[in-house]
């Protein structure tokens, strides 16, 4: 059923948030100035593992320009732990208290006039340790005599836990081929070219906390975040941002928040914490994923995947904050397009003495999607059948959505043959075949990678507990403010911060969707924590579709008022009015028309026209849950719907491997997605060009490195990678549109597609490169050495 | 990432920088274009106590034709080595090799003499300077003197320029007719520091053999390696097939690389030999159209 | 009392006077002395580029210079680009057409890098556009929308050329 035609949704109009952004006139937190402010540094522990023995603050308290040093101690007395989001006794402290448990864990901090004194005063801290054995290997520290890294865990095996759906034994036994792969997924991390930081600022004698932070989540984990900083949760006011890229790595910033807190209650001062790139990339609060794969692939004697098994060792790093919430978010989407019948999962939850893990854009489904289509790929290559071929076959067929997966979580709808086609024929699969073979015959080693793969959006917050029996939160929602004052001018308000994504232009997209008005008319705002509506804000992909139906809910609620207006002042029925044209009319009455400039007035000014018992005024607010949420049920062999509106997408990428140097370039690269209705076709390309680059980052640049001792060795921005313009191509789009039926307008979520696909694209594409010597990719990122290593392996086996 | 305090000199002629270095020789850094300083400095890891900034000794900016050769100004912003019309005429490998440091916006400001004094065994211009045979002027209170490039680099971050001297000037030799050169490196992206870079030139006789090569490499040891072993194994030879092959084998055992994040020792020494290869080749074939 | 040192720059055309630390980095005293905070900080260590500013007309890294280096030159930021009624030079409007940022935290430095370009080089191919805003980091973009915004630009004669 084709959408109706539509003026705003769907165009390319340039975005709202951009002039102030290109005038660099948008205030990002380390723009906030405060009078009497102060900057905070912070000492790290030079130690994976230690115990905190002694902390001498006096020399960097005398330094002159200091205004407060705290410590451990000062954190257990002042502060509560950090908000966690796992059921296992696992504490945390902004700074390290008894121990320290990673190198690069905030031992102290110190306020001073400015960052260059803080930084001086830092140096003259004396902490005294004693150092304890540093468990780096997951495997090592997770055996039962290990030094146990939280003392309050009987372990480093802080979660172990085997999730199965359907019949895998059964389904195994009869198979006719089953396949399987060990992969290894490495520690990699958003690095957002903006750090993390918060400026706090305390009022004693009301106990009121004023934070200005980077922080997402603002109007849902507040109290959160009020109680670590021991104020009243309704004191703390949080105040959002401009938000230099997130990617998932500043979801709850409570430890830089508290450092400034604490900070800021001693000095009798504001203070602003700002990261700098070293506290960014040894502390940020969210690494990703660092997974150990053995994974298998049920095949059947047509050549049709009915089952499948994953085994996941993870290494969470020292503390478990987030939880196993990206075990639960693999799950979404973890038989991926295909018609798997069964699944069963295993993980095991390790800590050790790294950095945390958190999510990072993709949150699990990334590798997820690589496990999974790596051994597609493998099924395809040991049954000798065309690896387009059997994903075609295997495909959830059109017919069948809205599609139950074996876990319980719905796919909405999709159209994954219409994908793969539009990709192949972007590429010009054809002509890419014969150039790859001109190109093996020169002895050149060209690759031709494919994935089609699932990319969630909107989750729901039961993939952060399902994995417990106890259950956990119900809620995530996003809310968002409309009203039309007296000149006929639209305000839209927000509740959640701007990421990068494009918040502002969707919602007046939207709004001049409804309304029939130019998204120009709409003047959009931020709203903070004391006077917000609940909003969890970006990530998972989810706020097209959450703005999108919020405001939609809001102009439902404004236009309704609105028709009522309209009926009583042309005796006509409110359901007769419509709207489009910078008016509401009376349908087919053009003279029974009121612009909304005058409704404005109307409403503001003259009470005595409105209809009786009208209040005065034209403002709504709409809370939007999420639009298809059910609860896992109580043995959790149906973990319920948790992730519905489905995207998907294929990539195509062509790669050239140099086999003596390891180098990879990246010919080409095509990628087609469907992220139902597009609201906004140029900004979701975008993404998806960002998404996959910070996906090429993973494949062959990014990843975090550490010596026996624990001690990082990718502590700058000269050891950790990330893509320039020269290690990427130009990406070729191309969208199929396939609407959710659960949505507002159909609109499904695209933020983090790119990144979650082209891992698993890319390594897909080496391993075709290498082929013809029989290379086998099982791991990212795909460095010269390993390749060169492998090529060297593979030819001294011939 | 902030500096430890320092005590600042600027001084605007050559004399008094080395007066300056004559008094607090080893207290101080000399800061030019600060591009490898600098961030050391925002790291912590460099905190010196004093700074002597020479950035206002214009004398000390030139680029020369001298001897068939260059002379080059230690205070020569690398942007302007690298499209200096005498530079690119006489030895164009040193263009070639100036262009691969880092982006555009570190060459406007780093400089060719802080660049080779800072002596980063990755950095490209060290190796191509010893590849060159060019000579090093230092100068002090006491006089100056010439050093063989060969022989003033002693180690990873340090020459053998005493605490009170200061890299007043680069002289570059010409190259014999029929000379090509060619710097070919390997780096994680492009702008990285090389993991291993190859600086060769050749010059071939009216029959295309070899009479002469120099090859000196990047980021293959603790300074730059002048490989005279792969050097000697061309004399008389075309450079290419099983000599071509011998001489890149030969530059690759010379070779004592470092281990780190991006490459082993032994994925160095592999690519060493990879890069001599292709500068040698590329810098015989430059020799054939000279 | 630290030591302090006098120091004149010309800001966007504006003269300043200004009494620094030698160890001051330029990026802060634009940031924190001058209140241009257009000019962001991404690494300090100069590999990203997110601070790139002009001085005397060549694009540099603010976090690897001292305030104090900059005695006597022209520094351009990002405030110094907009057009005399307070609206956006046609470089930073042909950005907004092509949508060549997202979060817009590396565009004051990519529009200095694009700006540079253009007045050496009007009619950049896409190479030449590439390799010029290889020196910045975008984590959000994928370099394509600044790609197109630059050649954008350069259609449309945004940027005139150096004199």
């Amino acid at each position: 059923m084709a959408a109706p035609p539509r003026t705003w949704i769907g165009k390319d109009i340039p975005r709202l948030e951009d002039p102030k952004l290109l005038a660099g006139r948008a205030t990002y937190v380390d723009d906030v100035r405060l009078p009497g402010m102060l900057q905070a540094a912070v000492l790290r522990s030079p130690h994976a593992h230690a115990r905190i023995v002694r902390v001498d603050a006096s020399r960097a308290r005398a330094q002159a320009g200091v205004l407060a040093v705290v410590t451990g101690e000062d954190a257990r007395a002042m502060t509560n732990p950090l908000p966690a989001f796992c059921a296992e006794p696992v504490t945390q402290y902004a700074l390290a208290v008894d121990k320290v448990r990673f190198a690069g864990e905030a031992v102290a901090a110190v306020a001073a006039v400015d960052r260059y004194t803080a930084e001086d005063a830092v140096a003259l801290l004396e902490v005294e340790y004693e150092p304890l054995p540093a468990l780096t290997d997951p495997f090592a520290a997770m055996q039962p005599g290990a030094p146990k890294i939280h003392d309050t865990l009987p372990s480093n095996l802080v979660f172990e836990k085997t999730l199965s759906f359907g019949d895998v034994d059964g389904d195994f036994a009869r198979a006719r081929q089953v396949i399987r792969r060990r992969l290894r997924w490495h520690r990699a991390s958003a690095q957002p070219l903006e750090t993390a930081g918060a400026v706090c600022r305390y009022d004693p004698l009301g106990q009121r906390m004023d934070v200005w932070s980077n922080t997402n989540m603002i109007n849902f984990v507040g109290w959160l975040i009020a109680n670590t900083l021991k104020v009243p949760a309704s004191k703390l006011n949080l105040i959002p941002m401009y938000v230099g890229g997130s990617f998932g790595s500043k979801h709850v910033l409570a430890k830089v928040i508290a450092i400034a807190g604490m900070l800021a209650k001693r000095a009798n001062r504001p203070v602003k914490f700002m990261e700098d790139r070293v506290d960014n990339l040894l502390a940020s609060e969210n690494l990703a994923c660092d997974r150990y794969y053995d994974a298998e692939l049920a095949v059947n004697d047509q050549g049709e995947f009915t089952s499948m098994r994953v085994q996941v060792v993870d290494d969470y790093g020292a503390y478990f904050q987030f939880g196993h919430g990206t075990h639960g978010n693999a799950l979404a989407q973890v038989t991926g397009p295909y018609r798997i019948g069964s699944v069963s999962y295993s993980v095991q939850c390790v800590l050790t003495n790294k950095c945390q893990q958190g999510v990072f854009r993709g949150a699990g489904s990334d590798a997820g999607n690589f496990c999974l289509e790596r051994l597609v790929d493998a099924a395809a290559q040991e049954l000798g059948v065309d690896r387009v071929e059997l994903r075609r076959r295997n495909f959830i067929h059109a017919a069948r959505f809205p599609f139950k997966t074996p876990v319980g979580n719905v796919y909405d709808s999709g159209n994954y043959p219409a994908v793969l086609d539009r990709a192949l024929e972007l590429a010009g699969s054809t002509e890419l075949a014969r150039m790859r073979q001109e190109a093996r015959a020169q002895g050149r080693y060209v690759g031709i990678g494919l994935a089609t793969a699932q990319q969630r959006s909107v989750y729901g917050p039961t993939e952060f507990w399902f994995w417990y029996d106890t259950p956990g939160l119900s809620s995530a929602p996003e809310s968002v403010g409309l009203s039309l004052g007296p000149t006929g001018e639209f305000v839209a308000t927000m509740f959640s911060p701007f990421w990068g994504n494009s918040p502002e232009t969707v919602v007046a997209q939207v709004a001049a969707e409804e309304f029939g008005i130019d998204p120009a008319q709409v003047t959009v705002t931020y709203e903070d924590s004391q006077h917000g509506l609940p909003g969890a804000g970006p990530g998972g992909s989810r706020m097209a579709v959450m703005l999108t139906g919020a405001t939609v809910g809001a102009a439902r609620k404004l236009k309704d008022k609105l028709a009522r207006i309209v009926a009583h002042q042309f005796e006509a029925a409110p359901e007769d009015v419509v709207f489009g044209d910078g008016k509401a009319m009376v349908r087919g009455m053009p003279d029974k028309s009121m612009t909304y400039a005058d409704l404005g007035l109307k409403a503001y000014w003259f009470k005595l026209n409105l209809p009786p018992g009208m209040e005065s005024g034209l403002e709504a607010r709409h809370t939007y849950d999420h639009p298809y949420l059910t609860l896992p049920s109580a043995d959790r062999k149906d973990l319920g719907a948790f992730y519905p509106i489905m995207a998907h997408g294929a990539h195509i990428p062509v790669v050239e491997v140099n086999p003596e140097t390891g180098q990879v370039r990246i010919l080409r690269y095509v990628a087609v997605h469907d992220v139902g209705t597009m609201i906004n076709p140029k900004s979701l390309r975008g993404q998806i060009a960002g998404g996959i680059t910070q996906g090429i980052g993973m494949a062959l640049y990014e990843e975090y490195r550490y010596d026996a001792e624990g001690q990082p060795l990718t502590g700058s921005f000269m050891d950790y990678l990330l893509p320039t313009a020269h290690e990427v191509p130009t990406f070729e789009i191309g969208h199929v549109e396939t609407p959710s039926p659960f949505t507002e307008y159909g609109v499904k979520g695209g933020g983090e597609g790119g990144r979650m696909i082209a891992p698993a694209a890319l390594a897909s594409a080496v391993e075709d490169a290498l082929a013809p010597l029989g290379v086998r990719i099982d791991e990212l990122p795909m460095t010269p050495e390993r390749l060169a290593d492998l090529v060297e392996t593979a030819r001294a086996r011939r | 990432m902030k500096p430890s305090r320092f005590e600042y000199m600027a001084p605007r002629a050559e004399e008094d920088a080395l007066a300056l270095l004559g008094e607090h020789g080893e207290r101080a850094k000399l800061l030019a274009g600060g591009q490898s300083l600098i961030p050391l400095m925002n790291f912590r890891l460099a905190r010196p106590e004093v700074v002597i900034d020479i950035n206002r000794i214009a004398s000390l900016a030139y680029v020369r034709g001298q001897d068939g050769g260059v002379a080059i100004g230690a205070l020569t912003r690398q942007h302007v080595l690298e499209r200096d019309a005498e530079v690119v005429g006489r030895v164009p490998v040193l263009a070639e090799a100036c262009h691969l440091i880092g982006h555009l916006p570190i060459r406007h400001r780093g400089t060719v003499g802080g660049n080779l004094a800072h002596a980063d065994p990755a950095s490209e211009l060290p190796a191509a300077m010893v590849a060159l045979g060019a000579e090093m002027v230092a100068a002090s209170r006491q006089g100056r003197r010439v050093i063989d490039a060969e022989g003033f680099f002693a180690g990873p971050l340090t020459t053998i320029l005493r605490s009170d001297e200061l890299l007043i000037e680069i002289r570059v030799p010409g190259l014999p007719p029929r000379t090509g050169g060619a710097f070919v490196e390997i780096s994680r992206r492009a702008g990285d520091y090389a993991l291993v870079g190859a600086t060769a030139l050749v010059t071939l006789d009216a029959a295309g053999r070899c009479t002469r090569a120099r090859i000196a490499l990047c980021g293959a040891g603790p300074t730059p390696i002048r490989a005279a072993a792969a050097e000697q194994i061309l004399g008389g030879e075309r450079v290419a097939g099983s000599a071509l092959e011998e001489a890149a084998r030969r530059a690759a055992d010379a070779t004592y690389p470092p281990s780190d994040v991006h490459a082993s020792s032994a994925f160095r020494r592999k690519l060493a030999r990879h890069v001599t290869r292709e500068a040698l080749e590329t810098a015989a074939r430059r020799a054939e159209g000279a | 009392m630290p030591a302090t040192a006098s120091t004149m720059i010309t800001v966007n055309g504006v003269r300043h006077e200004l009494t620094v630390e030698p160890r001051w980095l330029l990026v802060d005293v634009l940031r924190d002395t001058l209140g241009l905070t257009g000019t962001h900080i991404g690494c300090e260590h100069g590999v990203c580029g997110t601070c790139t500013v002009l001085v005397n007309g060549e694009t540099v890294r603010a976090c690897l210079m001292l305030a104090i280096g900059a005695d006597g030159t022209e520094v351009m930021t990002v405030e110094g680009l907009g057009s005399a009624d307070g609206g956006l030079h046609p470089l930073q409007e042909a950005f907004r057409e092509a949508q060549g940022l997202q979060c817009g935290f590396c565009t004051p430095g990519m529009l200095m890098i694009a700006y540079e370009l253009l007045r050496a080089n009007p009619a950049p191919s896409e190479a030449e556009i590439r390799e010029a805003i290889s020196a910045n980091l975008c984590r959000c973009t994928g370099y394509q929308g600044i790609i197109e915004a630059v050649s954008l630009a350069a259609a449309r004669g945004a940027v005139a050329r150096a004199g």
